[in-house]
């Protein structure tokens, strides 16, 4: 085990991967970071600095900066994915993902079905999703909410820097359309790592970060450290909450979902994206159709109301769930009578 | 009219309609403050005590204690404040109707009466009263919390933009809640090489279960919940149940076995012989003590090791040369009729069901016929049958004597005609004169394809096989 930042287990996982497999391309807006900088091309890596060092030592060819287009960066990776290569796409704010939507939609999702299973698509599109910046309403949304919905896609949302590592690794090496998921506010949050270069972590297989009995609490992404506190906080009481890292929320490990409802009868889902037909709805329906009989509160949602995102460093805290929301919620679906 | 408020009979649970009123704590005309004991309440269930809300006057009794059943929502007293003039309270009894206890009974509490302890801090349904609000409320709501004088003014709106809705009046009208908590519980460290659901990783902790080499059931191979439990070795089974003991049920877990291509194939020919076909049957039984006799001196004459089911396959044989008609296969429209007898006989291999072929048994010695047999069974047992040994035959037969079946319906062997099912002998008391006597029968089922082969053909080879066995000598003729 090493310790790292989340950013830092994603440049390293690509890197490992690109080291194994001279397939594995990396493209995006800005991945090479310097080009024209007195620094030289390699300087920077990204805005995010995701990508440093790989222009250094695998190229042009493998590296490649992209016009300022979504459209081209995601259609060209479903087409170098169907020419035998394994891309990482990466746009810099997920929000830009609607220029892009026909290809993700329309083309690299529907490849292997259409072409009757005669093709594949092992295309990754990475993108840093999440509010918390007062980057305003463009450039702060979580759209996990729209592409869960798009079959033949499978969506990740990892939490710790341990699961980009096993799910990124996933990603790259599984034969389907990958949108990886970064939170912005988790890049520089620093956890272990196992050192195996080999760790991988199946898709569908959530995580339970805390364990209890009363309370079935689920999330991933930032939202999921605020749902550990809350757990903590409320173990003092006696209170003890399941809390479910989904880690992909397609395909979604409906299993871990259902045999944690059926001990809590309680559930709070907890999401960055607003309420309507979103994560939090989809996973309240789960467990009104499959667990009802479980139930003891009606399932409950902690989203953000259903408006933009707002600018103003006020609103946008008002905004966003938070580690006194959840526990509200947790207390009310406790409370109910 | 200040201060003047009914006091109904309560509604505690969704059975409760009526209650009695069994004692009153406080006398007509007493102040009494809030908290203080007020009356006892008498259901079906329960006798429950009933705690003031306020500070009041208990103005007038209209129910005495001991009295009939009131209805859910009946008058029971009036209470005001101190000094309220008489008339105004007749005048408000005059005007007072009881709530609409329908609305109650259909939206009302469904949690089971309280305990009395619990009652103490119930926020018990108050007398109805008219609701002037301007916050945003369903109609069905604001109704509910009219008739049961719920207090709208705390209740947290959870409807769009804050609007209380009919759940929210219902959780305020209701006890608060006390769930019985579970507390926190362990996690699990996810092992790696172990793909298990959380859950399925607690329960294996807990009963020190090791997972490694277990075959997950789950989605993408996964360990579930069940693939666990069907691990976790069953209490009941290490000692004998003692008697009153509870039945406890096991894990009842399938093994799982693939067809492997012999039945694949006896799966697909018979399936389509029993669907295809129009099967009818003839039964028949035959005397065999004669057979029996013969049997024993020809093996020694001969010998060979000739079994009774070789007499059949001999009989049967020399019976179809008689009734080429029976002999037959049928192939599409055509009718294939052959002179001599090709006898598949059904040998159980280790493999399955195999159908080796005795050619020209009708034209076979008995000592021929029965080391054509050994020599068939025997490669069958050894797996070594190869397909001139199966290919063909015009007539099968399927013997399952030696088990002790009496008798039996064969499902035909297509391309063929029929097929002869042969049980165990059986000793049976036959007339005999005056008295009875005993004699050993052998039964027969024919099954026969009625496409190619009529009943009366059927029944003719069946006589002719019947005789050639009563009067075995024929067969050595």
């Amino acid at each position: 085990m090493s310790k790292m930042m989340y950013r830092a287990a994603v440049l390293s996982t690509i890197m490992e991967e690109m080291e194994r497999d001279p397939n594995v391309v990396v493209l995006g807006e800005d991945v090479v970071g310097g080009m024209g900088t007195a620094g030289g091309p390699e300087a920077i890596g990204g805005i995010w600095s995701t990508s440093t060092g790989l222009y250094d030592k695998f190229g042009p060819t493998r590296v490649i900066d992209t016009p300022i287009s979504e459209s081209a960066i995601v259609g060209a990776a479903g087409g170098l994915a169907l020419a035998g290569k394994r891309p990482i796409a990466e746009l810099m704010f997920a929000d830009f993902i609607g220029v892009s939507l026909d290809q993700i939609w329309n083309q690299l999702a529907k490849f292997r079905y259409m072409f009757g299973g005669k093709t594949k698509c092992p295309a990754v599109i990475r993108m840093a999703y999440g509010a918390g910046y007062n980057a305003a309403a463009q450039h702060s949304q979580s759209v996990h909410q729209i592409l869960t919905g798009m079959p033949g896609l499978k969506v990740v949302m990892p939490t710790t820097p341990a699961d980009v590592k096993g799910l990124l690794r996933t990603a790259i090496r599984d034969d389907d359309p990958v949108i990886f998921l970064e939170h912005k506010a988790l890049y520089a949050v620093q956890g272990e790592v196992p050192d195996d270069p080999d760790f991988m972590i199946p898709f569908g297989h959530a995580r339970l970060s805390r364990a209890g009995g009363d309370v079935t609490i689920i999330s991933s992404g930032l939202l999921l450290g605020m749902c550990e506190a809350v757990a903590d906080k409320l173990a003092a009481e006696g209170i003890g909450c399941d809390v479910i890292d989904l880690r992909t929320t397609s395909p979604l490990d409906e299993e871990t979902i259902l045999d944690s409802v059926e001990v809590t009868g309680r559930v709070v889902v907890v999401d960055e994206a607003p309420p309507r037909c979103g994560l939090g709805a989809d996973l309240c329906a789960l467990v009104a159709e499959k667990a009802f009989s479980s139930l003891k509160a009606p399932p409950l949602q902690v989203t953000p109301p259903h408006t933009p995102i707002p600018f103003a460093r006020e609103l946008e805290s008002n905004y966003l769930p938070s580690v006194d929301k959840i526990e509200a919620a947790v207390r009310r679906v406790l409370s109910y009578r | 009219m200040p201060d003047i408020r009914p006091f109904c009979m309560p509604k505690w649970g969704i059975e409760m309609t009526e209650g009695t009123l069994a004692e009153w704590m406080v006398a007509e005309g007493e102040t009494f403050s809030k908290g203080q004991l007020l009356c006892l309440i008498e259901t079906a269930k329960i006798t429950n005590e009933v705690e003031a809300e306020y500070d009041a006057v208990l103005a007038r009794v209209l129910v005495p204690a001991g009295g009939a059943e009131q209805p859910v929502g009946a008058l029971l007293a009036v209470t005001a404040a101190p000094g309220t003039d008489a008339a105004e309270i007749d005048a408000f009894i005059a005007a007072f109707k009881p709530a609409d206890t329908s609305v109650a009974a259909r939206g009302g509490s469904s949690d089971a009466a309280p305990a009395p302890a619990a009652a103490a801090a119930a926020p018990v349904t108050n007398a109805p009263r008219k609701i002037e609000t301007n916050r945003p409320i369903s109609p069905e709501a604001l109704k509910f919390a009219e008739d049961n004088g719920v207090d709208i003014d705390p209740i947290v709106g959870s409807g769009r933009g804050g609007r209380i809705t009919l759940q929210d009046v219902h959780q305020a009208a209701r006890y608060p809640a006390n769930p019985a908590l579970t507390g926190t519980l362990s996690v699990e460290a996810e092992d790696r090489a172990v793909f298990a659901s959380p859950l399925a990783r607690r329960i294996a902790a807990q009963h020190g279960i090791s997972l490694s080499g277990v075959k997950g059931t789950g989605p993408r191979g996964r360990i579930s919940k069940a693939d666990v439990l069907a691990l976790v070795p069953a209490p009941a089974s290490a000692a004998p149940a003692a008697f009153g003991a509870p039945f406890v049920a096991v894990a009842n877990t399938p093994t799982v076995t693939r067809f492997d291509s012999v039945r694949k194939v006896v799966a697909q020919r018979l399936t389509e012989a029993k669907q295809t076909i129009p099967h009818f049957y003839l039964r028949m039984s035959a005397n065999v003590d004669k057979l029996m006799e013969l049997r024993k001196t020809a093996n020694l004459v001969l010998g060979c090791k000739a079994s009774l089911n070789d007499y059949v396959v001999m009989a049967s044989a020399r019976a179809l040369a008689q009734h080429r008609d029976v002999n037959v296969q049928v192939h599409g429209q055509e009718i294939h009729s052959f002179p001599h007898a090709d006898i598949s006989i059904a040998v159980a291999s280790p493999k399955g069901l195999v159908t080796p072929v005795v050619r020209q048994a009708d034209r076979m010695r008995i000592d021929q016929i029965a080391s054509a047999t050994s020599a068939l069974i025997e490669k069958a047992k050894s797996g070594r049958l190869g397909m001139d040994d199966m290919a063909g035959g015009s007539f099968s037969i399927s013997n399952l004597g030696m088990f002790g079946i009496e008798d039996f319906d064969a499902i035909i062997n297509p391309p063929q005609g029929a097929i002869l099912a042969v049980g165990t002998i059986t000793r049976e008391a036959v007339e005999d004169g005056e008295g009875f006597a005993f004699e050993s029968r052998m039964r027969f089922t024919l099954s026969v394809d009625h496409r190619a082969i009529d009943g009366a053909g059927g029944a003719q080879f069946l006589a002719t096989l019947k005789s050639l066995l009563e009067n075995p000598e024929t067969l050595f003729a």
